[in-house]
This record gives structure tokens, C-alpha cells and sequence, in this order.
């Protein structure tokens, strides 16, 4: 059985984000929210995103620096419910 | 403190700081401080590619069929892309090396200059396809007032941290006097003016770069000068990877990650970091006037590409702390975001997607007509 996250985006979109089913980027896409990337890899940092609430895990390991409080959705899945800023 | 290039003082890299402590002896990678410079290597080396695999013939037919003021969109961007990889191609080598002190950040600097000198001779293999005999174009970028008033800007920051390094290797801390003039050396003033460059460079390869991708790409999304767009993506890729570094530097400093004393200073020059970050922005804004002064091209015209530098500045200015300057929330040119991802990729479907849709662009959409009056 899958486990899905709730995923709250911009305090207005509420998601239900399944982590096997890909990164936490492509679930925004998904959504049809505006997404911001560059690299898609990792490390450019353009995906930067404000982690307000939960944990992400990383599938791929992040070359840019992560500041205490954001998150690279293009390189992370859910690990558990998140709100976050992605503008 | 002059420099050693084999400095034999026993001394453990784990406990020295990024700059300003012992110099490296050994390039040993078995134990690391920031093991992150190591992986940035790994990175830069497998993004290894050379100009001359790319073929750019077509695009001398493409260059006939554009407009004047497209030309001059198209020249003044290689001769300034020329000039920001002239500058990076050594600078960081000449400014930083002398004054590195852990292995893996050494050899970082070392790899990033490298690929740097691997742009400059891109530009010199899209020039001599464009032109019989290039020179003219690269005799202007040094006398061009557009390009030397960026020109001096990016160079001041390395140019005066290299001049004080060397007081300081040769003299030691204290006034000393050079051809009448009298300089004070404090260590502290050094770590300042290593601030500043780095704040420069990161200003530089984050923001400086962003209006000549953005018209390159804009001819590609025409269907023109794709080889020109090829290696301009290769660029663009390499460079958000330098970009990454410098951003590692300044992010250790203000988390008090490295030296102590660097920390202070971070705290103490927050406002010319800005300030730097700032101006380079406005620079950009102005070089978007500049090129456009003729007529703008299809796509893109100087307002929005004004917004891009706003949203690109924004993101990176957050990248390293400061908040988000600029009203620009939404990206005004998503198509960019195509020519910006990485191929270097493993897995995500929509990742193949974007690099297919790239790859038929350039290479597929030659018809035996489009050949058709070629002897071959
Ligand atoms: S898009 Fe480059 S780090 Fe996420
Ligand atoms: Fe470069
Ligand atoms: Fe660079």
C-alpha cells in the first residue's frame, strides 16, 4: 500500500503526494501550480522552496546548500505531511 | 607569510578554515572538511564536453538571415559572455590559490577555472564559423564603453584582494608603501576583501550571465543559431554548478561553518554584499537597453527581459540570505526553464521529455529540402 502525504502549497493548494510516484517538483507541476527550476539535479538551487512544516527525504543528494528551513523539491519526495512556500 | 608551494608545516586540513589558514601540502581527498567540493568536482568532470564536438556550420546561414539589430543583439552578447569567461578563466586560479587552504576547495578552484577556459574557446569556435577572420570582434570587447564599464566592476574585487594578498605574502601585516603610495595590511582587511570577491563572483555567474542565455535561447525557440544554442546550454549548465560554490562559501561563512572571523565579517559587510548584488542587477538592466537600442528581436524586448533579471536576482539573492528585492514572483520567460535542465539526469520521465523536445529541435528538423541547395 502506497502512503500518501498531504502536501500544502502556498497556503492555498492541498495535494496528495504518493513519494514512489517521483519528486516533490514534478507533484507541484502536477498540480498545475507555477513551478521554478533550473538544474532539476540538485544543484542549482533555482527550486528552493520554504519548508514551513514536515520532513522531506532526499532521493538524490543535494549539491547546493540548503539554509536551515528550505527544501530542493527537485531532488525530494514527502516524508511526511508538508506545508510549504514554493513562489 | 610568503607562499609556499609545498608548505611543510605538519597541520591538519580538517581544522583549517576554507581561506587564510595554513597553505595546502599534500591534495589528499581521504578525509575532508567540506566534503561538498569534492562532489561539485565529481560534478564538473562529468559534465566535460569540448566546443569543437559541436557543430555550429549551420548557424552561418542563420546569422546571414537575421536583422541588423539582431546581429548586434547576437555579437555584443558573445563579445560580453568573451569577456566574463576571460576574467573567470584565471581569476579565481590568481586570486584564490595563493590563499586556499584545504585540499578539496583547492582543487574545486582549479576544476571551475578550467571549464571557465573551455567557454572562452567556445566562443572562439562559434566566431571563426560566423566570420572569416573574428578579430575585429574581439579587438572591440576592449575598447567597447558598453563592456568596459561591466569590465571593471567584475575585475575591481579580484584585482584588489590579489594586489593586497601579495603585500601581505611579500611584507607581512603592517603599512607598507608601493610606488608612493601607502597601504595598511591587516589580515582582517584581507578576510573583507575576500568577502567582496566572492560576493562578486557569486553576483556574477548568478545574475551577469542571464540576459545573453535569454536571447540565445529566444533564437533557438525561432529555430536559429542552434549550434550557438548547444553550447550555450553546455555553459549554462556548468555555470549553475559555479554558481553552487560560491554559494557554499558564503552560506558556510554566515552559519559559522568555517572560520569564526569570516562570520563576523559576513555580518559586518551584509550591506556591500548587497550593495554589489544590487548593482550587478542594474548593470544587467542596462546591458538589456543597450542591446535592444537597435530594435528588439521576436520574443524578447528589453521590459521583460528586465523581469527575468528581477526573478532570476530574487531567487539567487534568497539562495545566500537576503530577502527577495523584487515585485517579479513568476517567471516571466518559462520557456527558458527548457534550455536550463541539467541533461546529466537519471530517471523523471519529464526530464527525458525536455531533453527529446531539445535534441529534435537541433538535430531533427533537417528536411532533404532544407538541403536542397547544398552540393554535397
Ligand atoms: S532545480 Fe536545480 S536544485 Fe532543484
Ligand atoms: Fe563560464
Ligand atoms: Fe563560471
Amino acid at each position: 500500500m502506497a502512503t500518501t502525504f498531504k502536501v500544502i502549497v502556498n497556503g492555498q493548494h492541498q495535494l496528495a503526494v504518493d513519494p514512489s510516484q517521483g519528486t516533490l517538483l514534478e507533484a507541484i507541476e502536477a498540480a498545475g501550480i507555477e513551478s521554478h527550476f533550473h538544474c532539476r539535479n540538485g544543484f542549482c538551487g533555482a527550486c528552493r522552496t520554504v519548508l514551513l512544516e514536515g520532513q522531506v527525504s532526499y532521493i538524490n543528494e543535494p549539491l547546493a546548500f540548503i539554509r536551515p528551513g528550505d527544501c530542493l523539491p527537485c531532488c525530494c519526495v514527502p516524508a511526511s505531511d508538508l506545508n510549504i512556500e514554493h513562489r | 607569510m610568503s607562499y609556499s608551494t609545498f608548505n611543510q608545516t605538519v597541520s591538519n586540513p580538517l581544522l583549517e578554515p576554507m581561506f587564510f589558514g595554513n597553505s595546502v601540502n599534500v591534495a589528499r581527498y581521504d578525509q575532508q572538511k567540506h566534503a561538498v567540493f569534492e562532489k561539485l568536482i565529481e560534478k564538473q568532470l562529468s559534465f566535460f564536453w569540448r566546443p569543437e564536438e559541436i557543430d555550429v556550420s549551420r548557424d552561418r546561414v542563420d546569422f546571414q538571415s537575421l536583422t541588423d539589430s539582431e546581429k548586434h543583439i547576437f555579437i555584443s552578447n558573445l563579445k560580453y559572455q568573451t569577456l566574463l569567461d576571460s576574467v573567470q578563466g584565471r581569476s579565481p586560479n590568481i586570486a584564490l590559490l595563493p590563499i586556499v587552504s584545504i585540499p578539496e576547495l583547492e582543487t574545486w578552484i582549479e576544476t571551475w577555472s578550467f571549464s571557465e577556459t573551455i567557454h572562452s574557446r567556445s566562443y572562439t569556435h562559434i566566431l571563426r564559423n560566423l566570420f572569416t577572420d573574428p578579430s575585429e570582434v574581439f579587438e572591440d570587447i576592449v575598447i567597447n564603453t558598453e563592456i568596459q564599464k561591466r569590465a571593471t566592476d567584475i575585475s575591481r574585487y579580484y584585482d584588489d584582494l590579489i594586489f593586497y594578498t601579495q603585500l601581505w605574502q611579500t611584507h607581512g601585516e603592517g603599512d607598507v608603501e608601493v610606488l608612493g603610495e601607502k597601504h595598511s595590511v591587516t589580515l582582517r582587511e584581507l578576510k573583507k576583501k575576500l568577502f567582496l570577491c566572492i560576493n562578486s563572483v557569486n553576483a556574477l555567474e548568478a545574475v551577469r550571465f542571464y540576459v545573453s542565455f535569454a536571447c540565445t535561447f529566444a533564437f533557438a525557440e525561432r529555430d536559429l543559431m542552434e549550434g550557438n544554442s548547444k553550447i550555450i546550454r553546455l555553459i549554462a549548465r556548468d555555470e549553475n554548478l559555479h554558481l553552487s560554490s560560491t554559494q557554499q562559501i558564503i552560506n558556510l561563512w554566515q552559519y559559522g561553518h568555517d572560520d569564526p572571523e569570516m562570520r563576523e565579517i559576513a555580518e559586518e559587510l551584509r550591506e556591500d554584499a548587497l550593495e554589489i548584488f544590487m548593482s550587478a542587477v542594474e548593470q544587467e538592466k542596462k546591458w538589456a537597453h543597450y542591446l535592444f537600442q537597435h530594435g528588439s528581436m521576436i520574443g524578447l524586448n528589453e521590459e521583460i527581459l528586465c523581469q527575468y533579471v528581477e526573478y532570476i536576482a530574487n531567487m539567487r539573492m534568497q539562495a545566500i540570505g537576503f530577502d527577495a528585492p523584487f515585485k517579479q514572483r513568476s517567471n516571466p520567460l518559462p520557456w527558458m526553464n527548457k534550455y536550463l535542465v541539467s541533461d546529466n539526469v537519471q530517471v523523471a520521465p519529464q526530464e527525458a521529455e525536455i531533453s527529446s523536445y531539445l535534441v529534435g529541435q537541433i538535430d531533427n528538423e533537417v528536411s532533404a529540402a532544407d538541403l536542397g541547395g547544398f552540393e554535397l
